[in-house]
């Protein structure tokens, strides 16, 4: 068996807001496993983009980590937290959330890097894509000079105002070196990008969407990550582009044996790319185990629905089973203690009405369901009558029409069609 | 116009903002002082002569001041501490001329309203009709009208203002008081003076403003779907104009009506200060009198100061509200 | 389009813009009140000396002339000649420009020095109290008439403390770093500088207070873009994420309104010198409109206009320069 590499436990993230608490990622366990493509999946608003932006330590107020631990296993890292850190320590593996923020901060770009949804929003226009592949490089090259097992700051972080200041008039204090220039040339070359010398003092708005998505990747690999965050990375291409991504992608993790973290809500996306797959509602993950376990031997109704709400050749002509109704609040005070998914699950029943624990399904032994029909059969005796929660629970309306206003800050940008709700706090930021 | 949607913004980002509630009070307080100025007066503002035993301008209530020396008694003099009892009735002290500077203060606010309201109404009917029709038509109308536009922007406002009353002179209105007129307030003038030539520069000055972005806005709402299916019923520009474009761009008028009326107090005070208003009962007036005056009589110049920061600053305030709340898209600010 | 043929297009228009501040000034001298003889010669005077004054100034031609006159005069760089002094306008005007300028460029060097970092802190550490410190100086000094500024920087620096001197320019910087450097004797440039700095102060303010206000909130807007979370997630070192990233997009609307409120800054700078008696061109213009010599309030503002357009012309090609979206549009 391979080991693990990342190990989450009881992970809850929140968004503190005027209108409440929101859980936008509540108690959440999962692994991954080295070199291996992880998947969540999930509608937008079920905390699958919070779940990555935690990860990445990049949850910004009025969010905030409020529990659990993610362990990563970095041999080299746990010697140097060792020292004076015990408790952040477990063998090999060393809890991201118990060392200090300075250390975080450095494995960023260099232990774990992200891959954002929109390659056009996500580079800075006013400077050359080069420019940001060649900060991307230098991070990394700046940390291998100098490693953390000396358990000083990273040189990075030594970049100080002062630096800046000089770099304005002095060419050999800039912060990007021109070994680094050519190496963000050879990232292009390696992502597929024609006339990589020319395209490198492009700027953004100079290149289409999926050039710029694989520039996104080239960036993301500049720092030779253990673990990439994909969010979204096709969602915001043509179907054709993202066919052409996800090969490079796919290519990319065979040849540098790379653990791939993938967010999407497209089961297409999840079928082709990932080895196992955790099916993320409400902050919760409902349901996991490997490709086969999901899509075979799924038990949890959500999931069930999630897959019959793509369409299927093999039925052409069939309807699509939508699931009915919305993504519900992530609000404290309104989600209650029941199962999250009860007043859109078709074989709710009483049981129901308290939160289900993880149970162990049939299939893999990774395969774990958060529901009672992993323990029962669905009996129409116990049924929860039709219209239950209209009135007892939802009293008002379309409060819950709009989670994302709910992080404070207005929706960024639609996604798909069938996803009409932005993650909460995720992509608004 | 004003939408239910726009009335709930208003109305939570008021409810949200310290700042918005103390910007509106203090405008009211100021406005309510303006309009009230001849009751809450204590003193007839133009009345001089109030000085004390030894000749000197009153301070305001509650300061120590030296009626003589001021150096460091190498002229042989010394200091002497004066506490001003407060049963003086000068509460703000006197100034230069031994006029009750409270009294001038509440009279000194109407001009600065007076001139600040009225100027801005001027500079929008001035500037929206002109930037509504350069946007609005586009093209070769657009270019050569927002070339005049250039020029006058590449004029200082303070500095052509000065020019522009250097042609037309310093006229005044009289406007009679109501209050006065009624009754209520003895011995108080009975005319309000309105600095006219003033209120018409000011305005001539900042239309500018207002043009460009009107000009913005119609540029955006020509292009609307509402507006074409307008022209494609044969609707005459003239009431594309009046029906469409004026009330959809007037979110950010309003916004910039009310920094411009900020912005024209301030300019007003620095005419009055350097003298061109042409009356004397204004707070930038009143600054000038007390520059030379520092060394013996500080409250000259700094009460009537502070009144100016305190009204700029509530009208700023009230601005960044309707901005937050409005949110439109206004690049320029118009300034001194 | 390329940035020569940009700047080409932008000078063209700035020509333009300088005929119009002719064209107006010279409309402004034509109805103005007034008749220019009386400055010249005493009223009492004979009309036929009058009349003589009156042709050699070439005020007896028909107005169309002496516009055109005076159009040729402004091209080889003759504004004529004051009324009051009989001096030629563009010595009278030249001789000025520096106080102005020394004192527009320590007024707009405090800006930036004091006000940019102030903005970046400000939106950096939102809602904590070195936040609201600069919102509250910021407010209250876009709120405050720069002429009462100075008098109470007199007030309290000069009269109560005697910190620095009330008024004048008694020696220019240029004469200042040139003794200096000839004779390194230092009281010159100690003296040029304890006169600067309370007009420099005055002036400052203002625009300290515009720009921090508006980088603040250009930098609040700019650090909620997803490029910024891109960035961070590269691992780049938060000093480069602020200034070089971050700030770079924020001073492209900055650049615009101070492209749009340069106006603003000249005339702060005219009432400044008139409170601190600072012999620049705003106390030669408001000396000339209170006497009604028409030839200097001319030429004044069209050197207002002219430095007002090349200005512009340099805050073009700077947004062009950090803005590469705007050559290719």
């Amino acid at each position: 068996m391979t080991e693990d590499i990342i190990r989450v436990e009881g992970l809850s993230t929140r968004f503190f807001t005027e209108q409440g608490q929101v859980n936008a990622v509540d108690d959440l366990d999962f692994r991954i496993e080295r070199g291996e493509v992880f998947g969540i999946v999930g509608e937008s608003g079920s905390g699958k983009s919070v779940t990555a932006r935690s990860l990445m330590d990049l949850i910004e107020s009025p969010g905030r980590i409020t529990d659990g631990e993610i362990w990563f296993n970095d041999a080299e890292l746990a010697d140097s937290v060792a020292e004076g850190n015990e408790e952040a320590v477990d063998g090999d593996f060393v809890d991201l959330l118990s060392i200090t923020e300075q250390q975080r901060t450095a494995l960023r770009g260099t232990s774990f890097s992200m891959i954002f949804q929109d390659p056009e929003s996500s580079f800075n226009p006013s400077l050359t894509v080069g420019e940001q592949l060649a900060e991307a490089v230098e991070v990394q090259q700046r940390a291998s000079a100098n490693p953390r097992s000396t358990k000083a700051k990273t040189q990075t972080a030594d970049y100080s105002f002062g630096n800046y200041l000089l770099s304005t008039m002095l060419p050999s204090q800039r912060f990007v070196t021109d070994e680094s220039r050519e190496r963000a040339i050879e990232l292009l070359e390696l992502v597929g990008i024609p006339d990589p010398v020319e395209r490198a003092d492009e700027y953004p708005h100079e290149y289409s969407g999926g050039m710029l998505q694989r520039a996104m990747i080239a960036q993301a690999l500049a720092g030779e990550p253990d673990v990439l965050v994909a969010d979204e990375p096709t969602t915001a291409l043509d179907v054709t582009i993202q066919a052409q991504i996800l090969d490079l992608l796919d290519e990319l993790q065979e040849e540098n044996g790379m653990t791939i973290l993938l967010i999407t809500h497209n089961l297409g996306v999840v079928a082709r790319m990932c080895d196992r797959v955790g099916v993320m509602y409400a902050g919760e993950i409902v349901e996991r185990g490997t490709l086969e376990d999901v899509f075979d031997d799924h038990v949890h109704p959500y999931t069930e629905g999630l897959l019959g709400s793509i369409p299927d050749l093999a039925s052409a002509g069939g309807r699509l089973q939508p699931i009915g109704g919305n993504v519900p609040s992530l609000l404290d005070h309104e989600m209650g203690d029941r199962c999250h998914f009860a007043d859109r699950c078709p074989k709710a029943m009483d049981q129901c009405l308290e939160h289900p624990p993880e149970y162990a399904a049939a299939g893999s032994d990774d395969h774990t369901v958060r529901c009672v029909l992993a323990e029962r059969s669905y009996d129409e005796q116990d049924s929860l009558p039709t219209g239950y929660f209209d009135e007892t629970e939802r009293p008002a309306g379309d409060k819950h029409e709009d989670p994302d206003r709910s992080a404070g800050e207005p929706p960024e940008e639609r996604t798909q069609p069938q996803t009409t709700i932005d993650e909460v706090g995720g992509e608004s930021r | 116009m004003i939408s239910d949607r726009l009335k709930s913004s208003l109305k939570r980002e008021f409810d949200q903002s310290l700042m918005a509630k103390l910007g509106l009070s203090i405008a009211l307080v100021i406005i309510l002082v303006a309009t009230f100025a001849p009751i809450l007066a204590t003193h007839h503002p133009g009345q001089t002569g109030h000085f004390d035993e030894e000749g000197s301008s009153y301070p305001p209530i509650g300061f120590d001041y030296q009626t003589h020396a001021w150096e460091d008694g190498d002229d042989g003099r010394e200091r002497i501490p004066h506490t001003v009892q407060p049963t003086s009735e000068h509460v703000l002290g006197t100034n230069n001329l031994g006029q009750d500077v409270y009294s001038r203060m509440l009279f000194g606010a109407r001009t600065s309203l007076l001139v600040g309201l009225i100027g801005t109404g001027l500079a929008a009917a001035f500037g929206v009709p002109f930037g509504l029709v350069a946007g609005y038509f586009g093209g070769r109308t657009d270019d050569s009208m927002m070339r005049v536009a250039d020029i006058m922007l590449a004029f200082p406002s303070l500095v052509l203002a000065i020019a522009l009353i250097g042609v037309f002179g310093r006229s005044v209105q009289y406007i009679p008081d109501p209050i006065v007129m009624a009754g209520f307030a003895e011995g108080m003038p009975e005319y309000a003076v309105l600095p006219g030539t003033v209120t018409l520069v000011v305005a001539l000055v900042n239309w500018v403003w207002f043009a460009r972005v009107a000009r913005g806005e119609a540029l955006a709402i020509r292009n609307e779907e509402y507006v074409k299916a307008a022209r494609s019923l044969g609707a005459s520009n003239w009431t594309v104009l009046r029906k469409h474009v004026l009330p959809n761009s007037l979110t950010p008028i309003i916004v910039l009506a009310t920094i411009q009326v900020a912005a024209i107090i301030l300019l007003e005070s620095s005419l009055s200060y350097l003298g061109f208003s042409g009356t004397t009962l204004s707070w930038g007036y009143e600054i000038s009198q007390g520059q030379d005056y520092l060394r013996t009589a500080w409250w000259i110049s700094t009460i009537p100061g502070v009144a100016i920061v305190l009204a700029v600053i509530s009208i700023n305030l009230l601005g960044d509200w309707l901005r937050d709340a409005l949110d439109p898209n206004i690049e320029g600010e118009g300034g001194v | 389009m390329s940035l020569a043929k940009f700047l080409i297009k932008r000078t063209l228009q700035g020509i333009f813009v300088v005929w119009g501040v002719v064209t107006i000034t010279f409309g402004l001298r034509a109805i103005a009140p007034g008749d220019p003889v009386d400055l010249i010669v005493d009223p009492a005077t004979s009309p036929e000396i009058r009349q003589q004054v009156r042709e050699e100034m070439g005020l007896d031609q028909p107005l169309l002339i002496q516009y055109i006159e005076y159009l040729q005069g402004i091209l080889v760089g003759d504004l004529g000649f004051s009324y009051q002094s009989r001096r030629d306008v563009t010595t009278m005007v030249i001789e000025r420009v520096p106080a102005t300028l020394e004192l527009a460029i320590a007024a707009t060097i405090v800006a930036i020095v004091i006000a940019i970092p102030l903005g970046v802190i400000s939106a950096t550490r939102r809602h904590e109290p070195s936040d609201y410190g600069a919102t509250m100086f910021s407010l209250v000094g876009i709120s405050t008439p720069n002429f009462w500024l100075g008098i109470m920087l007199i007030l309290v620096l000069s009269v109560q403390f005697g910190l620095f001197p009330v008024s004048e320019r008694p020696v220019g910087f240029v004469e200042a770093v040139t003794v200096l450097v000839t004779t390194g004797y230092f009281n010159d440039l100690i003296t040029w500088f304890r006169h600067m700095t309370l007009p420099a102060l005055t002036l400052g303010t203002y625009f300290t207070a515009l720009i921090t206000r508006l980088t603040r909130s250009g930098m609040v807007d700019e650090l909620g873009k997803p490029y910024v979370t891109a960035t961070e997630a590269k691992g780049l070192p938060s000093v480069l994420i602020r200034y070089k990233h971050v700030l770079r997009n924020t001073m492209i609307p900055i650049i615009t309104v101070l492209g749009l409120q340069l106006g603003t800054l000249i005339g702060g700078a005219v009432i400044t010198e008139w409170v601190f008696d600072w012999p620049g061109l705003g106390t030669r213009l408001i000396n000339a409109l209170y006497a009604g010599d028409w030839p200097v309030i001319q030429g004044v503002l069209i050197f207002i206009g002219i430095g007002f357009v090349v200005i512009n012309i340099v805050v073009d090609s700077l947004y062009a320069y950090l803005n590469p979206r705007v050559v290719d549009e």
